[in-house]
């Protein structure tokens, strides 16, 4: 029988999280199986139900973390403005006139 | 995502990267390369869980029907239906590793495959259910809590899920236990009669002392902790407990050892365990055939689901 | 609105009680699939069944218990096999698969035009209570809906089943329909807002198509002069007045045998 991964959305707005899965002849009786086992006590708003067929694994770590090139320039820690926003500032002190 | 099954010969230096990926903490899932020794030992360790959730449904059936008052048959009924739940949900994990539902069915009911010391034993009355809804259930979460940071990640999430379940079964069962030793002398003397049968039981339910080094399932981190530790945690939190309601536990070996800082307790008979374990305990084939008849009587159902014609 | 000091509250209790029987002997009748349904999944999807039932009954007992000032568990466990108002379809015990579903289907359907009028009473507790309970419904009718179909088209061994299940259940789902002692002050007050037996008629008129496109005997015809549907079977009737088969008994027996030990006891 075929696999159906279960995704739940825990409260309104959030992100879809895979709950586990469900085996079942169709469609029909996934959706009555994935609201027993991941919506029966209320745990979820929504709830997808995908065959498993229909999922496409990545998991390459070469694609997904790729070692070589430094790719520090599209993180927020990439930058460290502290040492120089501490020299400007100084400057901008040192310049300034009383009225 | 079908789970690979590698040749019998495997690369020895591809199985000890991934016995050091396992022993550090790194996990697998459903569809990795794993070392055939690795996916026989989660499978047998899935399977007897499994199987264990579900002949504990049984003891517990015929009280539903009995339970005297409408908040306790509704808690009971919950209760049990999580474990046939948890049944599913461990069955699931297991076929993905390469057995089907059918066949894992097909060998309980053939007495081939193992499930929980616990659920070979009878009940008598309604303080048993109180009991087993507490205590037994305590056992279980201890070694549960064990198996939330499994290296078989399938296995890992599965716990999580199954242990924030569990949370209300133990509060439900020792509401009952309490309840009823602050009842009439009849409750009282109930509850007490079923420890006295029930003591040896969870004594056993972790297992026997096996040497660490010994336990493949610890060797894979399938499993985080020896039994004798978990047998030691449930004794800490739970001998107190009760004693604490009035009850006597029928060891008189029983004390905290405070130089050796464990407890000491009666040698349980470990051939009991094995007898029972490997399908000799007093309930064993009643409720193996119950299943059994159940389920012969109910494959047509089964056909018409998978679409196999009569 | 009525409240409860100027309706004839005999007739209410029946009603009440009535429904809260039903649902908690069928409570009763489907928890005993546990650890032994099927599929496991279907073990699970009849125990949250029964829970919804047991539940459903428990807000009636509790309705009960405000008119009587005797505790819900008292109303549900204190009383004789005789003094049980649920309909005799029931109380059967279980039997096999198709005779689950079929009584499920039968029962469901039948509950569901009786909850829905009930979600218009003029008794206010019943018609807020009932309103939650018609969308706790959906769930029980999905599930009737698809094992209905599976059975019905499946192979002509499952079909047989079904229609050997449904043939022996006509009769006790008539039942269901019985009139209630008391029933004209109810319809009066608007407590119900139809007869059973006009409630009866909506729900063959509900389900006739069902049947015919499944291409299942439908022991019901519509009557010319009037246009409603009128059963070709005979009713058992008899719950509505507390007899009962010798498997309420039996039942009865299993179900009180812990509170009876001692019913003062606090469990």
């Amino acid at each position: 029988m075929p696999v159906f991964e279960v995704f739940q959305q825990a409260r309104e707005g959030k992100a879809f999280e895979h709950g586990g899965n469900v085996v079942a002849p169709d469609a029909d009786m996934a959706i009555l199986y994935a609201r027993e086992f991941y919506g029966r006590r209320q745990e979820a708003r929504r709830i997808w139900v995908v065959p498993r067929e229909c999922i496409v694994e990545i998991n390459d770590p070469d694609l997904l973390h790729p070692p070589a090139v430094d790719r520090s320039y599209r993180t927020v820690g990439g930058y460290s403005v502290r040492d120089t926003l501490r020299a400007t500032r100084g400057a901008v002190a040192g310049s300034a006139q009383p009225d | 995502m079908v789970a690979t099954v590698d040749t019998i010969v495997e690369d020895p230096a591809r199985v000890e990267e991934f016995v050091k990926h396992v022993q550090s903490g790194g996990k697998v899932e459903s569809g990795d390369w794993m070392p055939e020794e690795y996916r026989k030992q989660v499978l047998r360790f899935v399977e007897m869980h499994a199987n264990s959730e579900l002949m504990g449904v049984l003891p517990e059936r015929e009280w539903i029907n009995k339970a005297p008052t409408l908040k306790r048959k509704l808690a009971l009924t919950a209760k049990v239906q999580d474990e046939v739940g948890h049944a599913e949900l461990l069955y699931r994990v297991a076929e993905d590793l390469g057995k089907t539902r059918e066949a894992m069915l097909q060998d309980l009911l053939d007495g081939k495959t193992k499930f929980h010391n616990v659920f070979h034993y009878p009940t008598y009355s309604w303080a048993d259910v109180a009991i087993i809804a507490w205590l037994v259930d305590a056992a279980a979460i201890q070694s549960q809590k064990a198996l939330l940071d499994s290296s078989y990640a399938p296995y890992a999430r599965t716990m999580q899920k199954i242990c924030w379940e569990e949370s209300f079964h133990i509060k439900h069962g020792y509401d009952m236990v309490v309840t009823m030793m602050n009842g009439t002398q009849q409750q009282k003397d109930m509850i007490q009669e079923a420890l006295n049968r029930w003591w040896v039981p969870l004594v056993h339910f972790h297992g026997p002392p096996t040497l660490a080094e010994k336990d493949r399932d610890l060797y894979y981190r399938i499993k985080a902790k020896p039994n004798f530790v978990l047998r030691q945690e449930f004794f800490s939190k739970y001998i107190p407990k009760i004693l604490e309601l009035g009850l006597t536990i029928p060891d008189p070996e029983l004390r905290f050892d405070t130089e050796a800082n464990e407890w000491r307790y009666s040698d349980p008979d470990w051939n009991e365990l094995k007898l029972v374990v490997t399908g000799h305990g007093p309930k064993t084939e009643d409720r193996l055939n119950l299943r059994r008849m159940a389920y012969a009587d109910t494959q047509w159902v089964r056909d018409v689901v998978l679409g196999r014609a009569a | 609105m009525i409240d409860a000091t100027n309706t004839d509250t005999r007739a209410l209790q029946t009603l009440l009680t009535a429904l809260a029987d039903d649902e908690f002997i069928l409570g009763y009748r489907n928890s005993e699939w546990t650890g032994i349904a099927p599929m496991l999944e279907e073990d699970v999807a009849f125990s949250s069944m029964s829970q919804d039932e047991i539940g459903h009954a428990r807000i009636m007992y509790q309705m009960l218990s405000e008119l009587t000032g005797v505790s819900a568990d008292r109303i549900a466990y204190a009383r004789r096999p005789e003094e049980y108002l649920n309909c005799q379809l029931v109380e059967h015990r279980r039997l096999d698969w198709a005779h689950a579903i079929a009584r499920y289907f039968l029962y469901d359907t039948a509950d569901h035009v009786r909850v829905e009028a009930l979600t218009r009473s003029q008794y206010a507790p019943l018609a807020n209570a009932m309103q939650k309970i018609v969308r706790e419904e959906k769930y029980h009718l999905m599930h009737g809906d698809i094992w209905i179909k599976r059975l019905a088209h499946f192979s002509p061994e499952s079909r047989e089943r079904l229609i050997a299940a449904l043939e022996s259940l006509w009769p006790d789902a008539l039942g269901m329909f019985e009139p209630l002692p008391g029933e004209e002050a109810l319809v009066a007050s608007g407590v119900l807002e139809a007869p059973m037996s006009e409630l009866q008629a909506e729900w063959l008129e509900q389900i006739a198509p069902y049947f015919e496109i499944l291409d299942l005997p439908f022991p019901a015809k519509k009557d010319e002069r009037t246009g409603r549907y009128v059963p070709t079977v005979e009713p058992v009737y008899g719950g509505r007045q507390g007899k009962h088969t010798a498997e309420l008994a039996e039942l009865w027996d299993e179900m009180t045998s812990v509170y009876r030990l001692d019913p003062e006891a606090v469990w």
